[in-house]
Protein backbone atom coordinates (compact mmCIF):
# COMPACT_ATOMS: atom_id res chain seq x y z
CA UNK A 1 0.00 0.00 0.00
CA UNK A 2 1.46 3.35 -1.04
CA UNK A 3 1.58 6.20 1.38
CA UNK A 4 0.02 9.32 -0.08
CA UNK A 5 2.50 12.11 -0.73
CA UNK A 6 1.96 15.04 1.63
CA UNK A 7 0.17 17.70 -0.50
CA UNK A 8 1.76 20.51 1.52
CA UNK A 9 5.24 19.33 0.57
CA UNK A 10 4.45 18.04 -2.90
CA UNK A 11 4.77 21.44 -4.54
CA UNK A 12 7.96 22.78 -6.08
CA UNK A 13 8.57 25.92 -4.04
CA UNK A 14 7.40 24.57 -0.69
CA UNK A 15 9.53 21.46 -1.11
CA UNK A 16 12.52 23.64 -2.04
CA UNK A 17 12.02 25.76 1.09
CA UNK A 18 11.73 22.70 3.32
CA UNK A 19 14.81 21.07 1.72
CA UNK A 20 16.82 24.21 2.44
CA UNK A 21 15.57 24.53 6.00
CA UNK A 22 16.20 20.86 6.84
CA UNK A 23 19.92 21.45 6.16
CA UNK A 24 20.33 24.61 8.27
CA UNK A 25 19.33 25.76 11.74
CA UNK A 26 17.84 29.04 10.61
CA UNK A 27 17.71 31.04 7.36
CA UNK A 28 16.72 34.57 6.37
CA UNK A 29 13.84 35.16 3.99
CA UNK A 30 16.31 36.80 1.55
CA UNK A 31 18.60 33.76 1.64
CA UNK A 32 15.67 31.44 0.90
CA UNK A 33 14.49 33.70 -1.91
CA UNK A 34 17.96 33.79 -3.50
CA UNK A 35 18.48 30.03 -3.28
CA UNK A 36 15.03 29.14 -4.59
CA UNK A 37 15.04 31.82 -7.33
CA UNK A 38 11.52 32.84 -6.35
CA UNK A 39 9.76 36.16 -6.05
CA UNK A 40 9.16 37.72 -2.63
CA UNK A 41 5.37 37.63 -3.01
CA UNK A 42 5.24 34.03 -4.11
CA UNK A 43 7.64 32.93 -1.41
CA UNK A 44 5.66 34.80 1.27
CA UNK A 45 2.50 32.91 0.40
CA UNK A 46 4.24 29.52 0.47
CA UNK A 47 6.08 30.29 3.70
CA UNK A 48 2.72 31.21 5.25
CA UNK A 49 1.24 27.86 4.14
CA UNK A 50 4.15 25.96 5.68
CA UNK A 51 3.77 27.99 8.85
CA UNK A 52 0.03 27.24 9.03
CA UNK A 53 0.80 23.53 8.64
CA UNK A 54 3.18 23.83 11.61
CA UNK A 55 6.17 22.77 9.52
CA UNK A 56 8.21 25.94 10.04
CA UNK A 57 8.54 28.77 12.54
CA UNK A 58 8.68 32.30 11.18
CA UNK A 59 10.60 34.77 13.31
CA UNK A 60 10.13 38.47 12.67
CA UNK A 61 12.62 40.82 14.34
CA UNK A 62 14.61 43.98 13.76
CA UNK A 63 18.22 43.84 12.59
CA UNK A 64 20.00 47.22 12.54
CA UNK A 65 16.62 49.00 12.60
CA UNK A 66 15.35 47.05 9.59
CA UNK A 67 12.65 44.39 9.79
CA UNK A 68 14.03 40.93 9.20
CA UNK A 69 12.22 37.64 8.71
CA UNK A 70 13.87 34.32 9.32
CA UNK A 71 12.53 30.78 9.18
CA UNK A 72 13.40 27.52 10.86
CA UNK A 73 12.01 24.05 10.53
CA UNK A 74 9.96 22.59 13.41
CA UNK A 75 10.02 19.02 14.77
CA UNK A 76 6.70 18.42 13.03
CA UNK A 77 8.27 19.71 9.81
CA UNK A 78 11.26 17.38 10.15
CA UNK A 79 8.96 14.37 10.66
CA UNK A 80 6.77 15.38 7.70
CA UNK A 81 9.85 15.82 5.51
CA UNK A 82 11.22 12.42 6.53
CA UNK A 83 7.87 10.76 5.82
CA UNK A 84 7.72 12.49 2.45
CA UNK A 85 11.19 11.23 1.47
CA UNK A 86 10.29 7.69 2.62
CA UNK A 87 7.11 7.77 0.55
CA UNK A 88 9.06 9.02 -2.47
CA UNK A 89 11.55 6.19 -2.12
CA UNK A 90 8.65 3.70 -2.01
CA UNK A 91 7.26 5.05 -5.28
CA UNK A 92 10.65 5.04 -6.96
CA UNK A 93 11.48 1.47 -5.86
CA UNK A 94 8.30 0.17 -7.47
CA UNK A 95 8.88 2.11 -10.68
CA UNK A 96 12.42 0.77 -11.09
CA UNK A 97 12.55 -2.61 -12.90
CA UNK B 1 10.58 28.77 -9.29
CA UNK B 2 6.88 28.21 -9.81
CA UNK B 3 4.56 27.56 -6.91
CA UNK B 4 2.10 24.81 -7.57
CA UNK B 5 3.93 22.89 -10.26
CA UNK B 6 3.25 19.23 -9.63
CA UNK B 7 6.45 17.30 -9.46
CA UNK B 8 7.18 13.74 -10.43
CA UNK B 9 8.80 11.60 -7.72
CA UNK B 10 12.12 11.78 -9.54
CA UNK B 11 11.93 15.57 -9.84
CA UNK B 12 11.12 15.85 -6.14
CA UNK B 13 14.20 13.88 -5.17
CA UNK B 14 16.37 15.93 -7.52
CA UNK B 15 15.02 19.16 -6.07
CA UNK B 16 15.69 18.01 -2.49
CA UNK B 17 19.24 17.06 -3.40
CA UNK B 18 19.82 20.34 -5.23
CA UNK B 19 18.57 22.46 -2.32
CA UNK B 20 20.58 20.53 0.27
CA UNK B 21 23.70 21.11 -1.84
CA UNK B 22 22.92 24.82 -2.11
CA UNK B 23 22.56 25.09 1.66
CA UNK B 24 25.85 23.23 2.19
CA UNK B 25 27.94 25.87 0.46
CA UNK B 26 26.54 28.77 2.45
CA UNK B 27 29.09 28.90 5.30
CA UNK B 28 31.75 31.58 4.91
CA UNK B 29 34.10 32.73 7.63
CA UNK B 30 35.17 36.38 7.28
CA UNK B 31 38.62 35.45 8.64
CA UNK B 32 38.80 38.43 11.03
CA UNK B 33 38.71 36.32 14.22
CA UNK B 34 41.61 34.01 13.24
CA UNK B 35 43.65 37.01 12.02
CA UNK B 36 43.05 38.86 15.30
CA UNK B 37 44.00 35.95 17.56
CA UNK B 38 46.82 34.73 15.31
CA UNK B 39 48.40 38.21 15.37
CA UNK B 40 47.99 38.70 19.12
CA UNK B 41 49.35 35.31 20.19
CA UNK B 42 52.27 35.61 17.73
CA UNK B 43 53.04 39.15 18.94
CA UNK B 44 52.82 38.25 22.66
CA UNK B 45 55.00 35.15 22.21
CA UNK B 46 57.67 37.04 20.29
CA UNK B 47 57.70 39.99 22.72
CA UNK B 48 58.06 37.60 25.69
CA UNK B 49 60.84 35.80 23.82
CA UNK B 50 62.58 39.15 23.21
CA UNK B 51 62.17 40.08 26.89
CA UNK B 52 64.04 36.91 27.93
CA UNK B 53 66.58 36.99 25.12
CA UNK B 54 67.54 40.67 25.39
CA UNK B 55 66.88 41.00 29.14
CA UNK B 56 64.44 43.85 29.24
CA UNK B 57 60.99 44.22 30.75
CA UNK B 58 57.91 45.72 29.20
CA UNK B 59 56.13 48.23 31.48
CA UNK B 60 53.16 45.82 31.56
CA UNK B 61 52.50 42.11 31.05
CA UNK B 62 52.17 41.82 27.29
CA UNK B 63 49.79 38.84 27.66
CA UNK B 64 47.17 41.25 29.03
CA UNK B 65 46.61 42.16 25.37
CA UNK B 66 44.77 38.84 25.01
CA UNK B 67 42.23 40.06 27.57
CA UNK B 68 41.74 43.34 25.68
CA UNK B 69 41.32 41.39 22.43
CA UNK B 70 38.15 39.84 23.83
CA UNK B 71 36.36 43.19 23.38
CA UNK B 72 36.87 43.42 19.58
CA UNK B 73 36.17 39.66 19.34
CA UNK B 74 32.75 40.12 20.98
CA UNK B 75 32.08 43.10 18.70
CA UNK B 76 33.10 41.06 15.61
CA UNK B 77 30.91 38.11 16.66
CA UNK B 78 27.84 40.33 17.15
CA UNK B 79 28.45 42.10 13.83
CA UNK B 80 28.93 38.84 11.93
CA UNK B 81 25.78 37.46 13.57
CA UNK B 82 23.79 40.43 12.30
CA UNK B 83 25.22 40.13 8.79
CA UNK B 84 24.55 36.39 8.65
CA UNK B 85 21.72 35.32 6.33
CA UNK B 86 21.81 31.69 7.34
CA UNK B 87 22.90 29.75 10.38
CA UNK B 88 24.24 26.27 9.64
CA UNK B 89 24.45 23.41 12.12
CA UNK B 90 28.22 23.35 11.59
CA UNK B 91 28.44 27.01 12.64
CA UNK B 92 26.48 26.21 15.80
CA UNK B 93 28.83 23.31 16.56
CA UNK B 94 31.88 25.50 15.90
CA UNK B 95 30.47 28.18 18.18
CA UNK B 96 30.25 25.67 21.05
CA UNK B 97 33.75 24.34 20.31
CA UNK B 98 35.38 27.81 20.40
CA UNK B 99 33.41 28.87 23.49
CA UNK B 100 34.58 25.73 25.32
CA UNK B 101 38.12 26.44 24.12
CA UNK B 102 38.00 30.03 25.46
CA UNK B 103 36.73 28.82 28.83
CA UNK B 104 39.36 26.04 28.92
CA UNK B 105 42.14 28.59 28.40
CA UNK B 106 40.91 30.64 31.37
CA UNK B 107 40.62 27.48 33.47
CA UNK B 108 44.17 26.47 32.56
CA UNK B 109 45.46 29.95 33.49
CA UNK B 110 43.55 29.65 36.77
CA UNK B 111 45.07 26.20 37.47
CA UNK B 112 48.58 27.45 36.60
CA UNK B 113 48.37 30.54 38.79
CA UNK B 114 47.34 28.37 41.74
CA UNK B 115 49.69 25.49 41.02
CA UNK B 116 52.96 27.43 40.59
CA UNK B 117 53.07 28.95 44.13
CA UNK B 118 52.23 25.51 45.60
CA UNK B 119 55.03 23.86 43.61
CA UNK B 120 57.49 26.59 44.62
CA UNK B 121 56.70 25.97 48.30
CA UNK B 122 57.23 22.22 47.89
CA UNK B 123 60.56 22.68 46.08
CA UNK B 124 61.82 25.26 48.58
CA UNK B 125 61.05 22.87 51.46
CA UNK B 126 62.63 19.95 49.60
CA UNK B 127 65.79 21.88 48.80
CA UNK B 128 66.05 23.05 52.43
CA UNK B 129 65.85 19.45 53.64
CA UNK B 130 68.09 17.92 50.96
CA UNK B 131 70.69 20.65 50.91
CA UNK B 132 73.03 20.30 47.93
CA UNK B 133 70.66 18.05 45.91
CA UNK B 134 68.67 20.86 44.38
CA UNK B 135 65.78 20.09 42.07
CA UNK B 136 66.03 21.94 38.78
CA UNK B 137 62.42 21.81 37.69
CA UNK B 138 60.87 24.70 35.78
CA UNK B 139 57.11 24.29 35.43
CA UNK B 140 56.93 27.26 33.01
CA UNK B 141 58.78 25.22 30.40
CA UNK B 142 55.93 22.66 30.50
CA UNK B 143 52.97 25.03 30.70
CA UNK B 144 53.42 26.03 27.03
CA UNK B 145 52.79 22.40 26.07
CA UNK B 146 49.41 22.50 27.82
CA UNK B 147 48.45 25.68 25.98
CA UNK B 148 49.55 24.27 22.62
CA UNK B 149 47.58 21.11 23.35
CA UNK B 150 44.44 23.20 23.89
CA UNK B 151 45.14 25.54 20.93
CA UNK B 152 45.32 22.58 18.57
CA UNK B 153 41.94 21.04 19.46
CA UNK B 154 39.51 23.71 18.13
CA UNK B 155 41.76 24.43 15.15
CA UNK B 156 41.85 20.79 14.04
CA UNK B 157 38.10 20.39 14.62
CA UNK B 158 37.32 23.60 12.70
CA UNK B 159 39.59 22.57 9.85
CA UNK B 160 38.05 19.09 9.71
CA UNK B 161 34.40 20.20 10.01
CA UNK B 162 34.68 23.01 7.45
CA UNK B 163 37.10 20.99 5.27
CA UNK B 164 39.52 23.94 5.44
CA UNK B 165 42.90 22.22 5.21
CA UNK B 166 45.18 25.21 6.09
CA UNK B 167 43.62 25.35 9.58
CA UNK B 168 43.62 21.57 9.90
CA UNK B 169 47.33 21.31 9.01
CA UNK B 170 48.07 24.34 11.21
CA UNK B 171 46.40 22.57 14.13
CA UNK B 172 48.38 19.39 13.49
CA UNK B 173 51.60 21.45 13.37
CA UNK B 174 50.54 22.98 16.70
CA UNK B 175 50.33 19.50 18.26
CA UNK B 176 53.77 18.66 16.81
CA UNK B 177 55.06 21.85 18.47
CA UNK B 178 53.31 20.72 21.67
CA UNK B 179 55.35 17.49 21.67
CA UNK B 180 58.60 19.35 20.92
CA UNK B 181 57.94 21.95 23.63
CA UNK B 182 57.98 19.24 26.30
CA UNK B 183 61.71 18.77 25.60
CA UNK B 184 62.73 22.41 25.07
CA UNK B 185 63.26 25.44 27.28
CA UNK B 186 60.98 28.45 27.73
CA UNK B 187 62.61 30.55 24.99
CA UNK B 188 62.16 27.86 22.33
CA UNK B 189 58.64 27.16 23.62
CA UNK B 190 57.70 30.78 22.94
CA UNK B 191 59.03 30.55 19.39
CA UNK B 192 57.04 27.33 18.92
CA UNK B 193 53.93 29.08 20.19
CA UNK B 194 54.47 31.98 17.75
CA UNK B 195 54.98 29.49 14.90
CA UNK B 196 51.80 27.60 15.87
CA UNK B 197 49.69 30.76 16.11
CA UNK B 198 50.87 31.88 12.69
CA UNK B 199 50.35 28.46 11.10
CA UNK B 200 46.91 27.66 12.52
CA UNK B 201 45.26 31.11 12.82
CA UNK B 202 47.09 34.00 11.16
CA UNK B 203 47.86 32.43 7.76
CA UNK B 204 44.52 30.51 7.48
CA UNK B 205 42.77 33.71 8.61
CA UNK B 206 44.40 35.70 5.79
CA UNK B 207 43.42 32.96 3.28
CA UNK B 208 39.82 33.00 4.60
CA UNK B 209 39.69 36.81 4.43
CA UNK B 210 40.88 36.84 0.82
CA UNK B 211 38.36 34.16 -0.12
CA UNK B 212 35.57 36.05 1.63
CA UNK B 213 36.44 39.37 -0.04
CA UNK B 214 36.72 37.71 -3.46
CA UNK B 215 33.33 36.06 -3.00
CA UNK B 216 31.76 39.34 -1.88
CA UNK B 217 33.27 41.12 -4.88
CA UNK B 218 31.92 38.41 -7.24
CA UNK B 219 28.41 38.61 -5.77
CA UNK B 220 28.43 42.41 -6.21
CA UNK B 221 29.29 42.15 -9.95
Amino acid sequence: MFKELDPILHSQLRLAVMSLLISVKEADFIFIREKTNSTAGNLSVQVQKLKEAGYIDVIKEFKDNYPNTSCKITKKGILAFEDYVKALQQYLQVKQP
Amino acid sequence: MSTEKQLTEQESLQLIQQMINKAKGSYHDTGIGPILWGSIITFCSLVTFAEIQFRFNMPFDVWLLTLFAIVPQVFISIREGKMRKVLNYEEVALGYIWTCFGISIFLLIHINTNLVPQLNTIFTDYNTLKGPHEITFDYASYSTAFFLLLFGIPSILTGAITKFTPMLYGGILCWVCCVISVYTGVKTDLLLMALSAMAMWLIPGIILRRKYLNKRECSKN
